[in-house]
């Protein structure tokens, strides 16, 4: 009797669990990971998961992944809803494989500045960031004001730029190119110009979080990097700060789109108007140093010395998503023939 | 003699897995190689072309990888043969309370994760790695020496990796070498040195070359590795295949690469084993 008794409660406990999880919808959402992950569950899943009653699963990569997945899987998405940089976001577009966003589900789409919508609304970006300079002002008196400063003699081999696979490299070389004269069309400039640069940097990174240690050990005093990073490991209690050079940051625009033919078209829709909230964004901004696209926003004191806003924000070079697109392949191909070779 | 039939219901079970889910896979690949990408758009559908095969051979930077992936690929067997022969022939023919100890150290490595062990070699061979720190506080040397991002952090990483593949294979063969050719040999008047080389060492030539392709084949698809310590600047075939896949997104020519890839390993598998068989006697 003791025997079945406990065979009952065991089988109700299991069905219970069951009927709960098959009640309860999952939502896969395509996140960065590390602190990127930690924030959208602190600030997103939670919330989300509270209103609708829908559990959200994260999956974990980097935005050329996440095309990488998108693509391979055209119409019959493994995630609902995905984190992908806005250029990234503009190649899938161009394979069509982003679901329009429908601003009339999306109930905080009208305090989105107007700015962040992709093309056809295909997608939206969710946070602003930037490619900016770095340095330690424990050993940098005066602070760098130009993204030319790294050639100065002062900082030789002491400082790391990032390789061309990773947004701050790219954005860099762009920069560079900018200053020397180049355009999109014609990136000679910027090639000759990195050369050398490249050559004497301690590494050219590839992982953001490269440079953590590196900073730490003294090894390098200057990078260009995104203040995000920078204030999260200011936090940690790291000797850093963030300059704005004169010629203007490069701007990141994270995004959040749909793929094409998910299931649950109306709980991802929810789930980026959760992302789009004042109340989501205002989360986000503090806790990873980033600026929102929701105009209710407001940032703190300790924030507006990191982020870029007012001046930094209207200097900032916002770089047409679509061009990055089309032209990343030849410039790589370029890259590792001409400078990382 | 085994039927036919019976043969071939034993390879039937891992012949279906391979087919299932390696071959048709590969195959599935064949035609996107000869498609056309163009960024911003993605691949263009029903338009077919070589170009992905013929930039290969065209430009110089993927001459360039291709040359290094396969030199590596050489060093790195070459490391294996010369480091692990000699412990191989230990623990084959040395003293049998040695040889459980030193095989459970050859294969102690390995039940490392590979990420682990890549890393472990670069807090050793960094600028301000353990190395580096040691030989410039023993006064040796004033500035760091480069041993990463280039052929020396390759080769040490891969070498460290791939020997106890080698050391297995060689055990086994220089087991099955039986101990009384070498008797007779020896009866006849031969030198230790003239048994070990006219006997013991054709003998054991399965071994050498089974040893050989599987270090070979495993260096030149290796892909952890070459990306911890490589790194941008020093690519092999491997990581470019990966960039093009999962960066540029340009998968026509990851594809054509992977072939060619494929295509040399076969290549480089079929001329050893032919010049191993001659040199052995075997064929």
């Amino acid at each position: 009797m003791r025997h079945m008794l406990r065979f009952a409660t065991a089988t109700a406990i299991l069905c219970a669990g069951l009927s709960a999880s098959a009640l309860a919808e999952e939502l896969v959402v395509g996140a960065f990971g590390g602190s990127f992950a930690d924030n959208v569950k602190a600030c997103h899943v939670a919330a989300f998961e509270k209103a609708t009653g829908a559990t959200v699963s994260l999956k974990l990569g980097n935005s050329s992944q996440f095309a990488a997945a998108i693509r391979a899987t055209a119409g019959k998405p493994d995630m609902d809803v995905v984190f992908i940089d806005n250029s990234l976001a503009a190649q899938t577009q161009g394979e069509k494989l982003n679901e329009k966003l429908d601003r009339s589900k999306l109930s905080h789409a009208g305090d989105v500045i107007p700015t962040a919508w992709g093309r056809d609304d295909s997608y939206v970006v969710a946070m602003v960031s930037a490619t900016a300079l770095v340095y330690n002002p424990k050993l940098v008196k005066t602070p760098p004001t130009s993204w030319l400063d790294l050639s100065d003699p002062q900082y030789a081999g002491k400082y790391a730029i990032g390789d061309i696979s990773g947004t701050s490299g790219l954005q860099y070389f762009l920069a560079l190119n900018k200053a020397k004269g180049g355009t999109l069309e014609n990136v000679d400039p910027g090639i000759e110009a990195i050369k050398p640069i490249a050559k004497g940097s301690a590494v050219l990174y590839t992982q953001a979080d490269q440079l953590l240690a590196l900073f730490e050990r003294g090894e390098i005093v200057i990078a260009p990097w995104y203040p995000d990073r920078a204030g999260v490991a200011i936090d940690k209690g790291l000797s850093l700060a963030v300059a704005y050079p004169k010629e203007g940051a490069v701007g990141i625009l994270p995004a959040v789109m749909i793929p094409k033919g998910t299931t649950k078209s109306d709980l991802a829709h929810k789930f980026v108007d959760q992302v789009l909230s004042a109340q989501g964004q205002g989360c986000f901004s503090e806790r990873a140093y980033i600026g929102a696209v929701n105009s209710k926003v407001q940032l703190s004191d300790k924030l507006k010395a990191i982020v870029p806003n007012g001046e930094s924000l209207d200097k900032a070079w916002f770089i047409d998503p679509d061009v990055i697109a089309k032209n990343v392949p030849t410039w790589t191909r370029r890259w590792q023939r001409e400078v990382a070779r | 003699m085994m039927k036919t039939r019976t043969g071939l219901m034993l390879i039937a079970p891992l012949a279906l897995v391979l087919a299932g889910f390696f071959l048709v896979p590969v195959l599935m690949l064949l035609p996107t190689s000869f498609g056309e990408y163009l960024p911003g758009s993605g691949m263009t559908p029903g338009v077919w072309t070589l170009e992905n095969y013929t930039r290969i051979v065209t430009d110089d930077y993927y001459l360039e990888v291709i040359w290094r992936t396969l030199g590596l690929g050489l060093f790195v067997t070459l490391a294996c043969l010369v480091l692990g022969y000699p412990l191989a022939y230990l623990i084959a023919r040395g003293p049998q309370s040695w040889r459980v100890p030193l095989i459970l150290l050859v294969v102690f490595p390995m039940m490392l994760n590979l990420v682990v062990r890549s890393f472990g070699w670069i807090a050793l061979l960094t600028n301000r790695g353990l190395v580096n720190n040691l030989l410039i506080d023993l006064g040796l040397i004033s500035t760091p020496l480069k041993l990463m991002f280039n052929l020396t952090g390759l080769m040490i990483g891969l070498t460290h990796i791939y020997l106890p593949f080698m050391v297995l294979m060689l055990v086994a063969a220089i087991q099955n070498v039986p101990r009384d050719v070498e008797s007779a040999a020896a009866t006849l008047g031969s030198s230790r040195i003239h048994v070990f080389t006219s006997v013991t060492l054709p003998l054991s030539a399965p071994g050498i070359l089974a040893g050989s392709i599987l270090v070979f084949v495993l260096t030149i698809s290796a892909l952890v590795t070459p990306r911890m310590l490589g790194g941008p600047t020093y690519k092999v075939m491997a990581t470019v295949i990966y960039d093009e896949y999962m960066q540029l997104l340009d998968w026509p020519s990851g594809s054509a690469l992977s072939f060619t890839l494929t295509f040399m390993a076969i290549a480089v598998i079929w001329l050893s084993s032919r010049l191993t068989k001659r040199w052995a006697g075997m064929a």
